[in-house]
């Protein structure tokens, strides 16, 4: 879109237009395959989850919920990748592809970085980032399968 | 109430919170997860699960349009989120451990992170020049980083360039930011807002946007260990996801039109409500005030 009047005086770094370029993309993206999938949900084809099920038990710890709707409790993101064919799984990819939108876009500033030293800086961001995607991953799977044994 | 009243009255909200984030320079969650836990039978697992999303899709969805109008900085996020995130990794690994070793130890933090923002909310209160602060010496760590920007700003009807300091100092506040960001799952704006604008002088808008890119960051990478809980449900997510997509599109609009000093005030009153809320809650949870 052209800049209007004073506007056309800003300038800004090719790093940051990457940025934003890829966040938006990827933003829309996420959007549609979690809405699209969510529609079919609330319209009640083919659930993981039944709504009046969701509506009866959404009081309860997540645990809880998933003991009483499912059987047993969630630790990992199986739930999600074992039940693509139902339309609230489906929905999680959408919720997937905004939760590495950010990682993406750091990565798009790299490319489009101006100086080594940004390069670098955004590089390590995203190297840290993936390391708490996995840290965070892991202490969710080992602390939900310990609490699993417990019970 | 049926089912479906409650996942319509969730969109109403996350729309309006949708149009106040932005302007604020909060993903929303601050606002999101306190009311939905005092109006809403959800439990508190999906309440934070569904918060993280929708702030960090409110986040994504105005982020990108701050940055085009040169109003969120990729240079200031950069050296920034080096630190915060390796910060929120042990702030998320230690909360772990203190919720497991010492049942009442996230309530003393509470009360703890209330009083720090009701410091920074009295900062706010009594600073003089927030809108646009005046840097009389800029650090040689953002002389050599070249930290520099530039906005149209409407209200002053000229471009506005600016530049940043104390990256020394705010390196290390916002290592304390992302730990507790990662301790408590926050995107944590309401902490960035203040180390951008009062610590690094960078102009209030352009600390309020640039904290935006920042929750993207801080909250995509929180959001994990909800989804490997289970603790998202789409029941719950998507109608948030949709309001506050919706409300902070128009919000995002609002924020670059927005006279700096209303945006203050918004600031202000988030962070005064945010202080409140956690000091309320820290005490409730050492059982010396009732529930929210």
């Amino acid at each position: 879109m052209e800049k209007k009047g004073p506007e056309r005086e800003i300038r800004v770094d090719e790093m940051g237009l990457a940025f934003a370029k890829i966040m938006t993309i990827f933003t829309i993206v996420g959007i549609v395959l979690m809405v699209l999938p969510a529609i079919a949900y609330f319209m009640g084809i083919n659930p993981y989850v039944p709504l009046t099920e969701a509506h009866k038990y959404w009081r309860l710890s997540a645990n809880d919920f998933w003991l009483n709707v499912t059987g047993r409790k969630v630790t990992g993101y199986s739930w999600i990748f074992d039940h693509l064919d139902k339309t609230d799984c489906l929905s999680m990819i959408g919720v997937l592809i905004l939760m590495i939108t950010p990682l993406l876009s750091i990565l798009a500033g790299v490319v489009k970085a101006e100086n080594r030293t940004y390069r670098i800086l955004l590089l390590i961001a995203a190297l840290e980032f993936i390391a708490s995607i996995l840290v965070k991953s892991l202490v969710a799977v080992t602390s939900g399968a310990k609490k699993v044994v417990k019970k | 109430m049926i089912w479906w009243m409650w996942v319509l009255a969730l969109f109403f909200m996350t729309l309006g919170i949708g149009i106040v984030a932005p302007i604020a320079g909060v993903g929303g969650g601050v606002l999101f997860t306190p009311l939905t836990m005092a109006f809403y039978p959800f439990s508190t697992d999906f309440i934070r699960g569904a918060g993280l999303v929708m702030a960090m899709t409110s986040a994504l969805s105005s982020a990108p349009h701050f940055a085009k109008k040169g109003l969120a900085n990729l240079r200031i996020l950069a050296p920034v989120v080096v630190v915060s995130i390796i910060f929120s990794i042990l702030g998320g690994i230690i909360g772990l451990w203190v919720t497991n070793a010492f049942p009442q130890g996230k309530s003393y933090i509470k009360i703890g992170l209330g009083l720090i923002l009701f410091v920074v909310f009295l900062v706010y209160l009594f600073s003089k020049r927030v809108e646009f602060p005046e840097i009389r010496h800029i650090d040689p760590i953002s002389e050599k980083l070249d930290i520099h920007g530039m906005w149209y700003e409407p209200s002053l009807g000229k471009v506005v360039e600016y530049k940043t300091t104390n990256l020394l100092y705010a390196l290390p506040a916002f290592a304390g930011v992302g730990f507790i960001a990662g301790m408590f799952g926050l995107g944590a704006g309401w902490a960035n807002v203040p180390v951008l604008n009062l610590v690094m002088g960078a102009p209030l808008k352009v600390a309020t946007s640039t904290s935006m890119m920042i929750i993207t960051i801080n909250d995509a990478a929180a959001c994990w260990v909800y989804m490997a809980r289970g603790a998202m449900l789409a029941m719950i997510i998507v109608p948030s996801v949709l309001g506050i997509t919706i409300g902070a599109r128009i919000g995002a609009r609002i924020a670059v039109k927005s006279r700096p000093k209303s945006i203050k005030y918004l600031v202000m009153a988030i962070m005064l409500f945010a202080a409140v809320m956690d000091i309320w809650k820290g005490l409730h949870g050492l059982g010396l005030a009732p529930p929210i």
